[in-house]
């Protein structure tokens, strides 16, 4: 009966609780948004930024990192591949042989990063082949090349044309080779299209001179939480001649700005809980001072102090559970649809690629976050319940019956 | 047998600094099963005494006892407990909660006692069909009359048999038909139940069926008369 009083006594000033259930639906809508869109842009540049190159672990030989010359290759392919083979916690692996060269076309030339790659094994550690808009990815065939539309445009080449690499090979003698465009891609951002280049890995141990030799070897893990592990284990595999890297260590700026935005959503919470906790204890105070006779006679007849508090902060709870669930409802019913089409930031392209950002943003509501936003406002509610429901219970019965 | 007592009470106000004595050396017994009106003009200290005799109000010195117990020695929430149990209180403005229907407000007090509600459901409805009002059961406050609400006020102070019930003005709002009838309705269940009938009032009919009146004068008995 104490639920049915409360409940009623919500709907006493019906105006005063719409306005403040309007307030509650609005920061949880708030609240709802802000967090999938931040969580889903994060997820996405981290997404973008291991599916494009970087995958979740890296071994180089040591000071590569330092120097990415290509002298600092890794020799002793066989043994590297022997221990990543026979670790379950990796889905897949990859070499590659990387350097900074240059690629002319007939009309221009542009830097880039030529990637020399296993095609099928690289298909399973990055998302080039499906970035590809023209032509097709590598096939294995000698002298290919995949490139970015943007590079594509600044050379002035397209699909069949053909283009020169070149590049300080090993014995430091200049290496160049022809490769005709088999296929263009695009990719998350414009500067990586630009500078992002793939040959087969023969090709490119050709042009460098290298032998058998490799740059890195890359690897995705089974289970992404368990990658930092991962790496502290294939480094005491592999031994001190080698340097492992994960994904979290190569991208450390990308990881602040998560770090950030992880806790500037905890500002967002902080704002919007203070504005809702003023309004419930507005709304609270006055149906609390509205009803003094009433608590008097309550008391009068009876009704612990304990019992007055629990009616007020059922009142409270009440409205904040109603309000999170219209809030709910409302948030779900503007997610739904950009969690589905994405949300079209085109407008700040520019800006976006900068933090390297795609356009379309996908917000994504993850569970962590949902539980949260469900619990915190009927939280807050109950929080602000306290000032009123003790003014409710300091009141002496017999004043308060004959309170005018 | 005496179930109400007051030893020698008090009761001294600050109004601006000046203190008012508003009950002046009140000592009184009141056997059970009394209809007892405590009358006297507007200030003798009738509410005042009614509230200190209902555990509402303590004395500035002096005693008061329920069926035997020393209400100074209870605590806030040993004194609610014993209202709830002991007393029933009628007031003036009748007080009804807006938000609950005749029955609702009737079996509240039932609610409090933890009673289970088919248990308590069906209490609230015998005792409104004693008092004839079972027509009022889904009916809120501002739907009924004067007279309506003060009988469910009535409902509510007796429905768990107190052996007190503490009126203060029952009868002030009502028209002297409707006043008159829920005199005959408390002289009914005094004589029927044995419920003690303490009332406060100033009505001629309210003293008229007074077993006893007892007269207050600037807070002092004046008058304790037994008919």
């Amino acid at each position: 009966m104490l639920l049915k009083l409360a409940w009623r006594n919500i709907w006493r000033n019906k105006r005063r609780s719409v306005i403040v259930l309007t307030a509650i639906v609005v920061g949880m809508v708030l609240l709802l948004l802000t967090e999938s869109y931040m969580a889903g842009m994060l997820k996405q540049m981290l997404e973008d930024q291991i599916g494009s190159h970087v995958a979740h672990v890296q071994i180089h030989k040591k000071g590569f990192n330092d120097n990415k010359i290509v002298q600092n290759s890794i020799t002793d392919i066989s043994s590297v591949e022997g221990s990543l083979g026979r670790n379950s916690a990796i889905a897949a692996f990859s070499r590659r042989v990387q350097t900074y060269g240059i690629a002319s076309s007939a009309s221009n030339s542009s830097g880039v990063l030529m990637i020399g790659v296993d095609a099928q094994q690289e298909s399973r550690i990055t998302k080039i082949r499906s970035w590809v808009q023209e032509g097709e990815y590598l096939s294995g065939k000698d002298r290919e090349i995949v490139i970015g539309r943007a590079l594509a445009e600044r050379l002035g080449v397209t699909l069949g044309d053909k283009i020169v690499l070149m590049a300080t090979a090993l014995d430091g003698q200049v290496g160049s080779d022809v490769f005709r465009i088999v296929g263009l891609y695009a990719g998350s951002s414009s500067d990586f299209d630009k500078a992002f280049v793939y040959v087969p890995i023969r090709n490119a141990q050709r042009v460098l001179a290298m032998g058998d030799r490799v740059s890195e070897f890359v690897l995705l893990a089974a289970n992404i939480a368990r990658v930092p592990q991962l790496s502290k284990d294939l480094a005491a595999v592999v031994g001190e001649e080698y340097e492992v890297t994960n994904y979290k260590e190569v991208l450390p700026a990308l990881m602040a700005i998560i770090e950030v935005a992880d806790k500037s959503m905890g500002i967002y919470y902080f704002i919007i809980g203070v504005a809702t906790i003023f309004g419930i204890i507005n709304t609270l105070l006055m149906s609390v001072f509205e009803r003094i006779r009433e608590f008097g006679v309550l008391m009068a007849m009876g009704m612990k102090n304990g019992t007055v508090f629990a009616m007020i902060m059922l009142e409270a709870l009440i409205l904040g559970v109603v309000g999170t669930i219209i809030g709910l409802i409302v948030g779900f019913a503007v997610y739904l649809p950009y969690w589905h089409y994405g949300l079209n930031l085109s407008a700040f392209a520019e800006g976006l690629s900068w933090i390297g950002a795609s356009t379309i943003v996908y917000p994504l509501l993850t569970s962590e976050a949902l539980v949260r936003i469900v619990l915190i406002i009927p939280f807050i509610s109950v929080l602000a319940a306290l000032y009123p429901a003790t003014k409710a219970i300091r009141l002496v019965p017999v004043r308060a019956i004959y309170y005018v | 047998m005496e179930i109400i007592r007051t030893e020698l009470v008090d009761k001294i106000y600050s109004d601006n600094g000046v203190p008012v004595h508003a009950v002046d050396c009140v000592s009184l017994t009141i056997q059970r099963g009394d209809f007892l009106a405590i009358a006297g003009p507007s200030g003798s200290g009738k509410t005042t005494l009614l509230n200190m005799i209902g555990a509402l109000d303590t004395p500035t010195s002096g005693s008061v006892f329920l069926e035997g117990e020393d209400l100074a020695a209870k605590q806030r929430s040993a004194l609610a407990s014993f209202r709830l149990h002991t007393i029933g209180f009628i007031f003036q403005a009748y007080n009804l909660i807006p938000v609950l229907t005749a029955l609702e407000n009737i079996e509240f007090k039932m609610m409090l006692l933890n009673v289970p509600e088919k248990t308590r459901r069906e209490q609230a409805r015998n005792v409104m069909r004693e008092l004839g009002i079972e027509e009022l059961a889904g009916k809120r406050p501002n739907e009924m009359s004067g007279g309506q609400q003060q009988r469910v006020a009535i409902a509510r102070a007796i429905i768990n048999n107190p052996p007190i019930v503490l009126a203060d003005e029952p009868t002030a709002n009502l028209d002297s038909v409707t006043a008159h009838n829920l005199i005959d309705l408390m002289v009914t269940m005094n004589r029927e139940k044995g419920i003690t009938f303490v009332f406060s009032s100033h009505d001629a009919q309210v003293l008229q069926h007074a077993r006893r009146v007892v007269y207050l004068h600037d807070g002092q008995i004046e008058s304790d008369t037994v008919k």
